[in-house]
C-alpha cells in the first residue's frame, strides 16, 4: 500500500494508518456522525450514559411500571384502557416488522388482527357451540393469521411499493366485506355479519377459566396476560432482528436487487415478513377478543389501521422502543381527547409549548402572548355586548375560567362554526408560510380561532376530532420529522 | 333484456363518476408517482360544495335561476372549489415531500384523507345530504328523456353521462394537444429531465392538480344528483375510482375512462344479477386479479428499469 | 490455471429490437483474472446481469464449473459461488458497515426464524461465525474499514471506502468467482493504484477467480491475465492486454475509424 501521503489520525490510541487517500478526510466524515450525536455539557453526558443502558433493562423498567399501574388505579375503565394500550403496542411491534424492517407498505395489516379475532370467536363462543381450550385456539389463530399473511404476501413478489400498498389495502376491504356480509355465505352464517359475534368465551388455561369481570370491573388478570404476551413478542422480535433473517429483511428494505444478488432469497423473505407480522397481529386479536367477549367488523376498519400507522410513524419505524412509545402516546392521546377537561388542558399545553418552542423566551414571545390575550378579551367583550347567551355556554372548572377569554356561546350556530373552522385553516396555513412581522400579526387571531374551534367544536365532538388531530399529526410528522421520535435518520437514494 | 338495459344504464352512470375520479388519480400519479389517497375526499368535498351552492340558489324545488343555469353553476362551483382545495393540498402536504422517500407522501395523503373526511363530519355531521334532484323543474328532468325498449332513460341521466364524456374529451384535448399537456406528459416520463429542459415542474404539477381535482368536483356533483352524499363517502368512492384507474392502467387516460365504465358496469351487473352485498367483493377481486396477473392494467406501460 | 470455471456459450439477449448481447462466447478459468473492456453500451454490465441471473438469455448457455445456471434465481446462483459488485454502488446504506458484510453471509448459513427467536445455542454459534467472517473480510482492506468504522452506517463512508465495502460484502458470500463492475470508477490515481494491488491480492490471498469490467487501462494492464473486448454485444478481440490494445477493431470501437489509422 502506498505510504507516501501523510494521514492525520483522529485519536492518539488509534494506530496511524500507513496508507490512505487525502488528509484524513474520510476519517473526519465518519467521525462526524459521532460528533453530532454527542452534545456538549451535561446533556451529552446523560445521553451517553443512557445509551449504554442495555435494552432489556429498559424493557424491564417499562414492564415493571406498567405492571404497577393497577395498584394505583382500581378503576375498571383505566384497566381496560391499559389493556387496549398493550394490545396496540403488540400491533405496533408487528407492523414495525413489516414496514420498519422489511420496508413493505402493508395497508391491510389490521385484517390479520381481525382474522385472529374471528378465528378465536368462531371456535370459542356460544355461536357455534365450539369451546376449544385457549391453549389450542390461540396458537391456531396465530398460525391461520400467518398463513393468510403468506397468501397476501404472494403478490409482493412482483409488486413494489405503491402497488403492494394498493393490493394490501384491497385485501383489507375484502376482509371487511366478507366479515360484514358473512352472515349470508351461501345460506350459512359464519361471521355474524355486521352484528359480529358477541358471545365469546374468555381465556381458559388448564381447565381454569379467566373470568373477564369481577363484580362488573374488568379483571386485572387479562392486563397481565397481555403484558406477558407483549414481552414475549418484544423479545422474540428483538432476537429475530439481530439474526440473519433480521439483517436480510433490513437489507431487502434498502435494496431488494442487491440483496437478491448477495444470496438472500428476496421473495421468500418478503413472504416471511408478511407472515410473521400477521402472526403477531393475530395473537393480539385473540386476547383482545377474549377480553371484549365479542368481535365486530368495525373493529378492523381503515380507521384503526391508520391509527396503528400513526403509532409506528410517531415512534419511529424500525425502532422497537420507538413504536412502543408511539403506541403509548397515541393511545393516551385518543383517550385524553375523549374527556373534555383533559382535552382542554392538553390543547393549552400544546399551544403554550409550541409557541415557546417557536419563539423561545423573547420579546416576540411576549408580543404574541399579549396580543392573543388582548385579541381574545376584545372579541369576548364585543360578543358579550351583543347578547349574554353568546358567551354563556361554559360551566365551571377550568372551562369557566377559560370562557372569560374564549367566546363560548350557549348554542353554536352552525354557519359560525363552519366559517370559523375554515378561517382557522386559512390562518394556520398562512402562519406557516409567513415570516417575521407578518407572522406576528397572523398568529394571535389564529391562536384565538384555534381556542374557539377547540372549545366549541372539537371538545363536544371527540369522535371526528380525534381523527382530525391524528390526520394532522401524520402530515406534520412526515414533513418535519419522518423518522419519528426514536427512528434513525434515513438516507435514501432513488 | 329490459333489466339488462336498466343495469347497463346504471353501470354507465356510476361508471362515469368512477371514470372522472379515476382520471384525477391517474393524472396525479402520472406526474408525481403518488397515489393521492385524499382524492376521494376531494370528490366528497365537491359534492358538499355543490349542495351548498344548490341550497344558496334556492334548492331543487325553488331555484332562483333557470334549471340549466342552476346545474351549470353548481357544477362549476364544485369544480372551482375542488381545484382550490387540490392546489392547497399539493402545496402544503405534498410539495415539501417532493424529495422524500416514496412512503412519505403516501402517509401524508392518508393523513389528508383522514383530516378532510373527519373535518367535514365535524362541521356538517354524519348525516346525508340530498340534492333532491327529482324536484328540479317539478320532476321534468325525470319525465323527459327517451324510451329504449320500454326502459325510460331520464333526461337527467343523459345530461350526466353526456357531461362526463364531454369533460373527458376536453381533458384528452388538454393533455394531448396543448403545450402544457405536453409538459405534463414529459414530466410524467422523467421529472428531472423535464426540469432540465426548462419545464417549470411546480407549475405543471399545480396544473395537474387543478385538472384532477376539478374533475373530482364535477364527479361529486354528478354523484350527488343521483344519490345522497355524506362525509364518509369519499373513502369508498375514492377506492373504487382508484381501482378503475389501476385496472385501466395507472398513468393512462383512456385507461381511466375505460376502467371506470367497466367497474361501474361490473358493480351494476353484480348487484342486479346477484346481490348488492357481494358487488363490492367482485370489484375487489377483479382488482386483485389484475394486480397479480396484469399489474400494468389494460392500457398501462410496463416499466423497464435499467439495472 | 485451473479448470474452466465460467463458460458462456453462444449467449444472446435482446430487449425489444435492441440486441444487447449477440452470440457471445466467453470463458474464465479458475485462478484467472480476466478483464472485459469496451465502449459504453457494449453490453458489459448486461453480461454481468446475465451471469448473475438478473436477466435470462434468449439463446445460449451459461455454465458454472460445468453445470448450467440458466434459469436459476439470482440468489441460487450466488450460493453456487458467484458474487458481484455494481457499477453504481448498491450498498445497504442505512445498515452499519459490518452488517452490510454480515448480511451477505445469508446464503451459507441456516438459522431460521424460530431458532432466531429462541436464540438456540446453534444459532448463537452461527452468529459468532458470521461475525468473525465479517471481521475477516473487512480486515482484508487494511485499516480502511477497521475498528470504529464497523458500527458506522454505510452512508457515512467516503466514496472509495464504499467501493471497498461493496467488494468486502461480495466476498462474504464465499464465492469462487468474483465479478467486479468498474471497481476503479471515480477514483483518483492513488486509489486506483490501491485497487489494482487489491485485485491482485484478492486472487493470491483470497483465492478468488475474478472477472473485471474496467475502463481505466492502467488497471486493466496491471491485473489482467487475459482481456476480452466487447462492442455492440459481440466479442471483437481477446488475448493479452498488448494484443487487444493494439487490435484495429478495438481502437476503432473506442476512437473511431479515423484514429485507427494513426495508431
Amino acid at each position: 500500500m502506498s505510504e507516501w501521503l501523510p494521514h492525520e489520525s483522529e485519536s492518539p490510541e488509534e494506530a496511524v494508518p500507513t496508507s490512505g487517500p487525502a488528509v484524513g478526510q474520510d476519517e473526519w466524515v465518519a467521525r462526524e456522525g459521532e460528533r453530532r450525536a454527542s452534545r456538549a455539557g451535561w446533556v451529552g453526558t446523560v445521553e451517553a450514559r443512557l445509551r449504554r443502558v442495555p435494552w432489556w433493562a429498559w424493557l424491564t423498567l417499562f414492564v415493571a411500571a406498567g405492571s404497577a399501574m393497577p395498584l394505583f388505579e382500581s378503576s375498571g375503565y383505566v384497566r381496560l384502557v391499559g389493556f387496549n394500550t398493550v394490545v396496540y403496542m403488540m400491533l405496533a411491534l408487528g407492523l414495525n416488522l413489516v414496514v420498519g424492517w422489511g420496508g413493505l407498505l402493508d395497508l391491510g395489516y389490521i385484517a390479520f388482527f381481525g382474522i385472529g379475532s374471528y378465528v378465536y370467536a368462531i371456535f370459542d363462543s356460544a355461536k357455534f357451540g365450539y369451546h376449544v381450550p385457549s391453549i389450542l385456539i390461540v396458537p391456531a389463530a396465530v398460525i391461520v393469521g400467518a398463513l393468510v399473511g403468506l397468501l397476501v404476501g404472494l403478490p409482493s413478489r412482483r409488486l413494489s411499493g405503491d402497488y403492494l400498498a394498493i393490493v394490501t389495502l384491497f385485501f383489507l376491504e375484502l376482509f371487511e366485506t366478507v366479515a360484514t356480509n358473512g352472515n349470508q355465505i351461501f345460506g350459512h352464517d359464519i361471521t355474524g355479519g355486521s352484528f359480529g359475534i358477541s358471545t365469546v368465551f374468555p381465556l381458559s388455561f388448564a381447565g381454569h377459566t379467566l373470568a373477564v369481570q369481577h363484580n362488573g370491573i374488568f379483571a386485572v388478570s387479562y392486563y397481565y396476560v397481555a403484558i406477558v404476551m407483549f414481552v414475549i413478542v418484544y423479545v422474540a422480535l428483538f432476537f429475530v432482528n439481530n439474526s440473519r433473517t433480521g439483517r436480510a429483511w433490513r437489507s431487502l428494505r434498502e435494496d431488494p436487487l442487491a440483496s437478491e444478488v448477495m444470496g438472500m432469497p428476496v421473495n421468500w423473505l418478503k413472504l416471511m415478513s408478511f407472515a410473521t407480522g400477521a402472526g403477531v397481529a393475530a395473537l393480539a386479536g385473540t386476547i383482545s377478543t377474549a377480553l371484549n367477549a365479542s368481535v365486530y367488523p368495525l373493529n378492523f376498519s381503515p380507521v384503526v389501521l391508520i391509527t396503528i400507522y400513526a403509532m409506528v410513524i410517531l415512534g419511529g419505524a424500525g425502532s422497537q422502543p420507538g413504536v412502543v412509545i408511539g403506541a403509548f402516546l397515541v393511545s393516551v392521546l385518543l383517550q385524553v381527547l375523549q374527556d373534555p377537561g383533559q382535552a382542554r388542558v392538553l390543547f393549552y399545553l400544546v399551544i403554550v409549548v409550541g409557541v415557546i418552542a417557536a419563539y423561545r423566551v423573547s420579546v416576540r414571545l411576549a408580543l404574541v402572548a399579549a396580543s392573543t390575550a388582548v385579541f381574545g378579551i376584545a372579541t369576548h367583550a364585543i360578543a358579550a355586548s351583543f347578547h349574554h347567551s353568546w358567551v354563556d355556554g361554559a360551566h365551571g372548572g377550568l372551562a369557566g375560567v377559560i370562557a372569560n377569554w374564549v367566546v363560548v356561546p350557549e348554542q353554536l350556530t352552525p354557519w359560525v362554526g363552519q366559517v370559523s373552522y375554515l378561517l382557522l385553516l386559512v390562518g394556520m396555513l398562512c402562519s406557516t408560510q409567513l415570516r417575521g412581522r407578518l407572522r406576528l400579526v397572523a398568529l394571535p387571531p389564529t391562536l384565538y380561532l384555534a381556542a374557539f374551534v377547540w372549545e366549541n367544536q372539537m371538545i363536544p365532538n371527540p369522535g371526528p376530532a380525534r381523527y382530525i388531530v391524528l390526520g394532522l399529526l401524520l402530515i406534520v410528522l412526515m414533513i418535519v420529522r419522518p423518522n419519528g421520535l426514536l427512528g434513525e435518520r434515513r438516507v435514501e437514494i432513488n | 333484456m329490459q333489466f339488462f338495459i336498466q343495469l347497463s344504464l346504471d353501470g354507465l352512470t356510476v361508471g362515469s363518476v368512477y371514470a372522472l375520479v379515476a382520471l384525477g388519480y391517474t393524472l396525479i400519479y402520472g406526474v408525481l408517482k403518488l397515489l393521492n389517497f385524499a382524492h376521494g375526499d376531494v370528490f366528497m368535498v365537491g359534492s358538499f360544495i355543490g349542495y351548498g351552492v344548490l341550497q344558496a340558489l334556492g334548492g331543487a324545488s325553488n331555484p332562483v335561476v333557470p334549471v340549466w343555469l342552476l346545474l351549470v353553476l353548481v357544477t362549476l362551483a364544485a369544480m372551482a372549489g375542488c381545484a382550490v382545495l387540490g392546489v392547497v393540498i399539493e402545496r402544503f402536504a405534498y410539495r415539501p415531500l417532493r424529495n422524500a422517500p416514496r412512503i412519505a407522501p403516501l402517509i401524508s395523503a392518508l393523513g389528508v384523507s383522514f383530516f378532510l373526511s373527519n373535518s367535514m363530519q365535524l362541521e356538517f355531521g354524519a348525516q346525508q345530504f340530498n340534492y333532491a334532484s327529482y324536484n328540479l323543474s317539478g320532476g321534468a328532468l325525470y319525465f323527459h328523456g327517451f324510451d329504449l325498449d320500454h326502459v325510460h332513460i331520464p333526461l337527467l341521466r343523459i345530461i350526466t353521462i353526456g357531461s362526463a364524456f364531454a369533460l373527458m374529451v376536453v381533458l384528452w384535448f388538454l393533455v394531448n394537444r396543448t403545450r402544457t399537456g405536453k409538459a405534463m406528459r414529459a414530466t410524467s416520463f422523467d421529472r428531472e429531465a423535464a426540469a432540465m429542459l426548462g419545464i417549470d415542474i411546480d407549475r405543471v404539477i399545480v396544473f395537474t392538480f387543478i385538472l384532477g381535482s376539478a374533475l373530482a368536483g364535477a364527479a361529486g356533483v354528478m354523484f350527488a344528483l343521483r344519490v345522497p352524499t355524506f362525509a364518509a363517502v369519499g373513502f369508498t368512492t375514492g377506492l373504487k375510482g382508484f381501482t378503475a384507474a389501476v385496472i385501466g392502467g395507472i398513468g393512462s387516460i383512456p385507461g381511466a375512462m375505460v376502467g371506470g365504465i367497466l367497474l361501474g358496469c361490473a358493480e351494476s351487473y353484480t348487484a342486479g344479477y346477484w346481490t348488492t352485498a357481494w358487488s363490492d367483493l367482485v370489484v375487489f377481486s377483479i382488482l386483485i386479479a389484475f394486480m397479480i396477473f396484469r399489474p400494468q392494467g389494460l392500457f398501462g406501460r410496463v416499466d423497464i428499469r435499467k439495472v | 490455471m485451473g479448470e474452466r470455471l465460467l463458460e458462456l456459450d453462444g449467449v444472446s439477449l435482446a430487449f425489444g429490437g435492441l440486441r444487447c448481447v449477440s452470440d457471445l462466447d466467453l470463458h474464465v478459468d479458475e485462478g484467472e483474472i480476466v478483464s472485459v473492456i469496451g465502449p459504453n453500451g457494449a453490453g458489459k454490465t448486461t453480461l454481468f446481469n446475465l451471469i448473475t441471473g438478473i436477466y435470462e438469455p434468449d439463446e445460449g448457455d451459461i455454465r458454472l464449473a460445468g453445470e448450467s445456471i440458466v434459469g436459476l434465481q439470482p440468489h441460487q446462483i450466488t450460493r453456487r459461488g458467484i458474487a458481484r459488485t455494481f457499477q453504481t454502488l448498491r450498498l445497504f446504506l442505512n445498515l452499519t458497515v459490518k452488517e452490510n458484510v454480515m448480511a451477505a453471509a445469508y446464503g451459507h448459513t441456516k438459522a431460521g426464524i424460530f431458532r432466531s427467536m429462541l436464540r438456540t445455542p446453534g444459532m448463537r454459534r452461527e452468529e459468532r461465525e458470521i461475525s468473525e467472517l465479517a471481521n475477516e473480510k473487512l480486515a482484508f482492506f487494511g485499516e480502511r474499514l477497521m475498528g470504529y468504522r464497523w458500527n458506522q452506517p454505510a452512508y457515512s463512508l467516503s466514496y472509495a471506502n464504499r467501493r471497498r465495502l461493496e467488494i468486502a460484502r461480495a466476498t462474504a458470500t464465499n464465492p469462487r468467482l468474483l465479478l467486479l463492475d468498474e471497481p476503479a470508477a471515480g477514483m483518483n490515481p492513488v486509489e486506483t493504484h490501491e485497487i489494482t494491488e487489491l485485485i491482485g491480492k484478492l486472487r493470491t490471498d483470497g483465492g478468488y477467480t475474478i472477472l473485471v469490467i474496467e475502463h481505466d487501462m492502467h488497471v486493466v494492464e496491471g491485473i489482467s491475465d487475459r482481456v476480452v473486448a466487447l462492442d455492440h454485444g459481440t466479442k471483437i478481440a481477446e488475448g493479452t492486454f498488448v494484443e487487444v490494445a493494439t487490435n484495429q477493431g478495438v481502437i476503432e470501437a473506442y476512437l473511431g475509424l479515423g484514429t485507427a489509422e494513426t495508431k
